[in-house]
């Protein structure tokens, strides 16, 4: 246990990403171990969409480390972030609404044998891989244009196991569903904690955080802002840390440099 | 009432499967509504002229020469349909056309390449063409509507530097692929051409063999089939339809023209590239939502930049067929011909926006158009007339689509 949490699944050192004169992200550390649901929380443009995509490759940040099992990666592309073994489910629903079920779960990588997709292997794959999420789709054959809010989130969720990775970063999953649906993604995230996924939740629902995350890592402005653990922590205390109520102590920005040397040793 | 407790069991309703609309209902089916529709609507304009014309549509010579005059809107619209279900247009087919048929026959007349070799010529410049566009579009970001428009330009000019004045004097099996028949080797049965039912006979065979597979593999993967009775019902349709189409053709002077076999090639190849093939689903998803394609992987770039390489080829092959059946090449060849390739996808129900769309409803609109022409030229209406009733009927194929839709997404 102590062994496998020391080597981080995923670790990011002093990620800077500058948009013209905006700062994006300033100098943050962000760590994910295995078995792990790590919130990543902050106000509008704190910078937590820009890291999720950072680390699915479609951001290319300007300097900083990324390391996966302790080696030192780059992820220039989304192909090159599905290869490294992390999957995202996007804020904005990377699904195509004109594809039907199973062409959505397998955009990007078809099985294929000599040129021409597998379309029966993919289908069976495709309703095997809900029926554990136990989403309610009514046939892997619908048109995404068909489904409501909640099924489509649970196909975008799916998609993630199907390269069987082991980060998933979910980019405010719960963000347009109700309160049964909200219920069913956040079972879904516990699944994949059992699993033994590292596990990134961004969200903006302090509820939804709390139910299911290990830590809370706070963004504020692009920089890191405080990490929380999630049992013990006051909600209080989070959105102090977010709205910027509570600044991070001296004390723990000084313990950045160590953790460094730590990682390089 | 004892049913109806039982219907109420077997299937309760989930709460949050959105109610679906007739149409959507029919796609459950297994079928494309709006395929059928657009096959129904061809039937219909061919009944109809067939009365107008008091049965001159359908004479043999007439329906071959139907093929033989729009073989190159089928073609170009078989790239145009993927062009547009990738959310793009290509405005600058018509001048690709004539700027590569003139090179195809000065390379012929002055430098005396055989025709096969001038042919492979003019299909690889058109590839080239369609890479120079194609580079623009995906690597650079020009909207394609803007490096298609400028495309028009540049070819239209290029076509009049190649052909400065009308290059005629084609060899005559050049001429043939577009005004020739595959010979009746096998002789005549009662004035019918024997090859013509052959290849019909066998165009009919592999049709049921591959719809028959189809279901089976649907069957095998425990997937959702159409009824039987629908489904033979269907094959029984199309093997009528192709049946009455293949005794007609062999009554004709020749026969099977050629370039009938080259589109029915070209819509069988296409087809399985659209349907089975990775190439077509990415071009499907980057229509359908451009940024969750990419950020699933799929090389948006190189989807676009492929694309307009196949679209210059597939132009390259309209401007061969197009050359031949002038039996010369003129500069102002290919005029106007984008506008019937776009036309013919939207009538075949290709969506605006992007994501919808198929080789098999381009080529059904391209044959509209055709039957339209025909029908209107053998009631001899004038053609201003003739170009107002084609721009309607690609208005109000448009807006049905578009109501249609509406009312689906409201219900």
């Amino acid at each position: 246990m102590v062994e496998r949490t020391r080597t981080p699944l995923l670790t990011m050192r002093g990620i800077t990403k500058r948009y013209k004169a905006v700062e994006a992200l300033v100098d943050v550390n962000f760590e994910v171990h295995a078995h792990e649901v790590v919130a990543l929380v902050g106000d509008n443009g704190a910078g937590k969409s820009t890291l999720a995509k950072v680390v699915a490759g479609v951001v290319v940040p300007d300097s900083g480390l990324v390391e996966i099992d302790g080696e030192p990666v780059s992820i220039p592309s989304p192909k090159a972030a599905q290869r490294l073994g992390v999957a995202t489910v996007f804020q904005d629903l990377a699904l195509c609404d004109n594809l039907d079920v199973t062409a959505n779960l397998f955009l990007g990588r078809e099985m294929r044998n000599a040129g021409v997709m597998q379309d029966g292997r993919m289908e069976n794959i495709a309703r095997s891989v809900l029926r554990d999420l136990s989403s309610r789709i009514p046939s892997v054959r619908t048109p995404l244009s068909h489904l409501s809010a909640g099924q489509r989130q649970s196909v975008a969720i799916a998609r993630t196991l199907l390269g069987s990775p082991r980060i998933v970063v979910l980019d405010e999953p719960t963000a347009a569903l109700s309160v049964a649906h909200t219920a069913e993604v956040l079972t879904h995230i516990e699944r994949l904690r059992e699993m033994g996924l590292g596990v990134i939740l961004i969200s903006h629902n302090m509820n939804d955080v709390r139910a299911v995350s290990d830590r809370i890592e706070v963004l504020r402005h692009g920089r890191n802002n405080g990490s929380f653990d999630a049992q013990r922590s006051s909600y209080e205390e989070i959105i102090g840390a977010i709205t910027g109520a509570w600044q991070m102590a001296p004390a723990s920005r000084a313990s950045a440099p160590a953790d460094r040397e730590a990682a390089g040793r | 009432m004892s049913t109806r407790t039982e219907v109420n069991i077997s299937s309760p309703t989930p709460p949050d499967l959105p109610r679906q609309s007739i149409g959507q209902r029919l796609q459950g089916l297994g079928g494309n509504a709006r395929q059928y529709g657009i096959f129904g609507a061809l039937i219909v304009i061919v009944l109809l002229f067939q009365v107008l014309t008091d049965g001159k549509l359908l004479l043999a010579n007439n329906v071959a020469a139907l093929f033989q005059q729009n073989a190159y809107v089928m073609i170009l619209a078989i790239g145009m349909v993927m062009v547009i279900v990738a959310g793009h247009i290509d405005l600058s087919v018509g001048s690709v056309v004539a700027f590569v048929g003139g090179v195809v026959a000065v390379s012929m007349r002055d430098f005396d390449l055989s025709w096969p070799v001038a042919v492979l010529l003019g299909i690889a410049i058109g590839g080239v063409v369609g890479a120079w566009q194609g580079f623009w579009v995906a690597y650079v970001g020009i909207p394609a509507f803007i490096v298609t428009l400028a495309g028009m330009l540049v070819f239209r000019g290029l076509a009049l530097v190649v052909v400065g004045e009308t290059v005629a004097g084609l060899p005559s099996s050049f001429i043939a692929i577009s005004k020739g028949s595959l010979p009746n080797v096998l002789g005549f049965a009662s004035n019918m051409d024997v090859v013509t039912l052959l290849i019909g006979a066998l165009a009919v065979a592999a049709i049921v063999i591959s719809q028959l597979r189809a279901r089976a593999s649907l069957r095998k993967h425990d997937l959702h089939v159409e009824a039987a009775g629908l489904f033979v019902a269907k094959l029984a349709l199309i093997a009528v339809g192709i049946g009455i189409l293949t005794v007609i053709l062999s009554f004709s002077a020749g026969g099977t023209p050629i370039v009938l076999v080259v589109v029915g090639v070209l819509v069988v190849a296409y087809s399985f590239l659209m349907g089975r093939t990775v190439f077509g689903r990415h071009i499907y998803a980057i229509g359908g939502n451009r940024l969750a394609a990419g950020l699933s992987g799929v090389n948006t770039r190189r989807v676009d930049f492929w694309i307009f390489v196949n679209m210059g080829l597939l132009a390259g092959v309209a401007a061969i067929v197009t050359t031949a059946r002038a039996g010369a090449a003129i500069a102002a060849a290919g005029q106007n011909f984008e506008l019937d390739a776009i036309a013919a996808c939207f009538i075949g129900g290709a969506a605006v926006t992007g994501g919808i769309g198929r080789i098999s409803g381009a080529i059904i609109g391209a044959l509209i158009m055709g039957v339209l022409n025909m029908g209107l030229s053998i009631m001899s209406v004038d053609p201003a007339w003739q170009m107002a009733i084609k721009g309607l009927v690609l208005l109000l194929a448009v807006a049905f689509d578009l109501l249609n839709k509406r009312r689906a997404g409201t219900q």
